[in-house]
């Protein structure tokens, strides 16, 4: 069986501003967890690992979040690298998170190559009776403006939460030559990893 | 969300350079509440990689005398007239400070350890050349390519017989020079120039000589035998370590910066809190507590505060960046069937090879690498030449004399054209990290053309410092990655 380092791998960022959710929908998809007490900014995982077949075809999807470091904008230009899709959250139940949004495209489309797929979700849907700020309209016509898709999800609920990253994931392969079929090293790089395939796996002799 | 000032914070870091971003990554995973702030908008310091805008925009920053950084100066821009075919300015990633990296060096061994190394791409670093003036008037300069193993030496086809025996004898001898037989041999001339060992002990010419400086990447090309040996066993046993045909790597996109980058992510998943364009204004020692006055107006508490030592401001190195639009045929030519393509390459210009117009004769060497578009660091189609050399009243003009020849040398039709040029001057840092009280300075970068180890024991003795006698080992952690067992379908 061939490892899971053989799979083409599909590179997807959660970005937006704190406190709007992204951790919940990535937890809630990945694990189908959701803790209602957690507000803790988002500290201790690198990136998720899911394995998940797309029109019959096998796939590595690896979903980053971003450490805490969009707190204070701090995100690098190396964790966009190579990105397939990105996804921006913003919480419905907040104005001041959805105007930052306009800055958060601005810099995932100045660092992400032409053709990524870009997707808005409204966050925390299960608030929009008591508590929505920010109308379903206005989310899809920022996200036309840009070329992104939308939806709203909740992580509490479960709402959409499944159909944002199928979605993601799909426009990815959808998309020609966005990921070229290359597995997880790119042509002409090399292995230093002892755990890596390709040309440090053997020995040196 | 906690704010700032209310944490006591177990180290503040100021500087996102590479010893910085990986003191943040190490005590982070150690388990240290870490604040890591720098006072530049962008990660990486010294060995930060801009774009064609953020380039300029720094140019400006060092020309005027309140943003002024100290450990650069004398930058300006160049954009050669009638040239075109310059790419959007994104599509650029400048190295400020860019470094080969030996396959031994223990850089990437703490990147592997501390599970980092999978988010940075590492290239092979191919031919190392050297660079031979046109010998008449109405002819072309030229680059001999430096054989560095003995299957390479057997086949060259420039070096005379007796000149191979003995430069195969040599080789031989550095790959064991730290028996006590070799010592024995070396250990007379160890604080004398490497030429003299090679000249007397060999009997190597004066041209292979070159070739031998040139592969250690000497800025002043006057190592000592005993620095000398060093560096060409690292190269020797560098050699194949990862792969066929090639001693050194590269990270894309932008070198150490990247590392840096990585290392800063590494931390933030630890838990370290990132702050950008926010410096230390002023700090003063409160008890066991140091208060620092942050830029943006904040005051937090800290129990240690690491930062880089301030700039000597004594001369160091000249660097020329210039961006061609040619792919740079046979620069970058995989040499071993099997071995990956490489994306960097080495040319050395020994000293006295090139002159002023004024007919002054170089006295130091001049050291480029040529990066090929596979670096990220240029579009498809063009390349990117680094040069350096010893900071000199004429290192400027030499640089650019060093550029035009190895453009001649190539032998296109027509001559590859500069696009883009950056000039600037670094300088020397200090030599060794200090402390006083609960302020540790870290020593200035390295200038040299590849990675040396000796910055990373600096970083080390800081971790020490903050983490006390303890039974963990340095720079080893698990991955953090949440691994999912079931498979999803979507059909």
């Amino acid at each position: 069986m061939a490892s899971d380092d053989d799979l083409p791998t599909i590179k997807v960022l959660l970005i937006g501003p704190s406190g709007a959710g992204k951790s919940a929908l990535l937890t809630r998809y990945c694990d189908d967890e959701f803790d209602p007490e957690s507000s803790a900014a988002t500290i201790g995982i690198d990136f998720k690992i899911k394995r998940l077949v797309v029109r019959g075809k096998a796939y590595r999807l690896t979903l980053f979040d971003t450490a805490g470091q969009e707190r204070f904008r701090t995100l690098s230009t190396s964790f966009y690298r190579g990105a397939h899709g990105v996804i921006l959250v913003y919480d419905i139940s907040s104005r001041a998170s959805f105007l930052t949004m306009e800055r958060w495209f601005d810099e995932a489309e100045a660092n992400t190559a032409e053709g990524v797929a870009l997707y808005l979700v409204g966050s925390k849907l299960d608030k929009a009776e008591t508590g929505r700020e920010v109308s379903s309209e206005e989310g899809q016509a920022l996200a036309e403006a840009h070329g992104a898709r939308f939806c709203e999800a909740s992580a509490k609920t479960r709402a959409n939460v499944r159909d944002v990253f199928v979605n993601v994931v799909d426009q990815v392969v959808q998309t020609p030559g966005l990921l070229s079929g290359r597995t997880r090293r790119a042509p002409g790089t090399v292995a230093v990893g002892s755990d890596e395939g390709g040309y440090g796996s053997g020995c040196s002799c | 969300m906690e704010s700032l000032s209310d944490t006591l914070w177990d180290v503040v870091i100021c500087g996102t350079g590479l010893q910085q971003s990986l003191l943040a990554l190490s005590l982070s995973r150690s388990g240290k509440n870490i604040l890591h702030i720098d006072p530049n908008e962008y990660y990486g310091g010294p060995d930060a990689a801009f774009s064609l805008q953020e380039a300029e925009a720094w140019v400006d920053r060092l020309a005027d005398p309140s943003t002024a950084n100290r450990g650069f100066r004398s930058a300006s821009v160049t954009r050669p007239e009638g040239s075109t075919g310059l790419s959007f300015p994104r599509a650029y990633s400048i190295a400020l400070s860019p470094q080969l990296i030996h396959s031994r060096s223990k850089l990437l061994s703490q990147l592997v350890s501390s599970r980092a190394y999978r988010q940075v791409e590492f290239l092979a670093v191919g031919s190392f050349f050297v660079f031979n003036p046109a010998p008449g008037p109405d002819q072309k300069p030229s680059l001999a390519r430096i054989p560095s193993t003995r299957e390479d030496i057997g086949f060259d086809t420039t070096i005379p017989l007796k000149g191979k025996r003995s430069l195969m004898k040599f080789l031989k001898f550095v790959q064991d020079y730290q028996s006590e037989a070799s010592t024995e041999i070396w250990k007379p001339y160890a604080d004398s120039p490497l030429t003299d060992f090679l000249q007397k002990h060999f009997k190597i010419d004066a041209q292979l000589q070159t070739y031998i400086i040139a592969l250690t990447l000497s800025l002043d090309g006057k190592i000592t035998t005993q620095d000398g040996l060093a560096i060409l066993f690292r190269h020797l046993t560098s050699m194949g370590l990862f792969g066929l045909g090639f001693a050194a790597v590269y990270p894309k996109w932008g070198g150490i910066s990247e590392i840096a980058q990585v290392a800063c992510r590494a931390g933030a998943v630890g838990g370290a809190v990132y702050m950008l364009g926010t410096g230390i204004k002023t700090h003063e020692s409160m008890g066991d507590e140091l208060q620092l006055h942050l830029s943006n107006g904040e005051t937090v508490k800290a129990k240690k505060l690491v930062r880089s030592s301030d700039s000597v401001g004594e001369p160091g190195i000249s660097r020329l960046v210039a961006i061609v639009g040619s792919t740079l045929n046979g620069q970058f030519e995989a040499l071993v069937e099997g071995a990956p393509q490489p994306a960097v390459s080495v040319i050395a210009f020994p000293s006295g090879s090139l002159h002023t117009s004024a007919g002054k004769v170089s006295e130091y060497p001049v050291h480029m690498t040529a990066h090929s578009s596979d670096t990220g660091e240029c579009p498809v189609g063009q390349s990117i030449l680094y040069l350096t050399t010893v900071a000199t009243a004429n290192s400027k003009e030499l640089l650019k004399n060093a550029l035009d020849a190895f453009l001649e040398a190539m032998d296109e039709d027509p001559r590859p054209q500069t696009l883009f040029e950056l000039y600037y001057e670094q300088t020397k840092g200090a030599g060794e990290s200090t402390k006083d009280g609960a302020i540790f300075n870290l020593p200035g970068p390295s200038l040299s053309p590849c990675f040396d180890d000796a910055v990373l024991d600096p970083v080390q003795e800081a971790w020490k410092e903050v983490l006390g006698e303890v039974d963990t080992e340095y720079m080893t952690f698990t991955d953090r990655e949440g691994v999912t067992d079931e498979d999803e379908m979507y059909d």
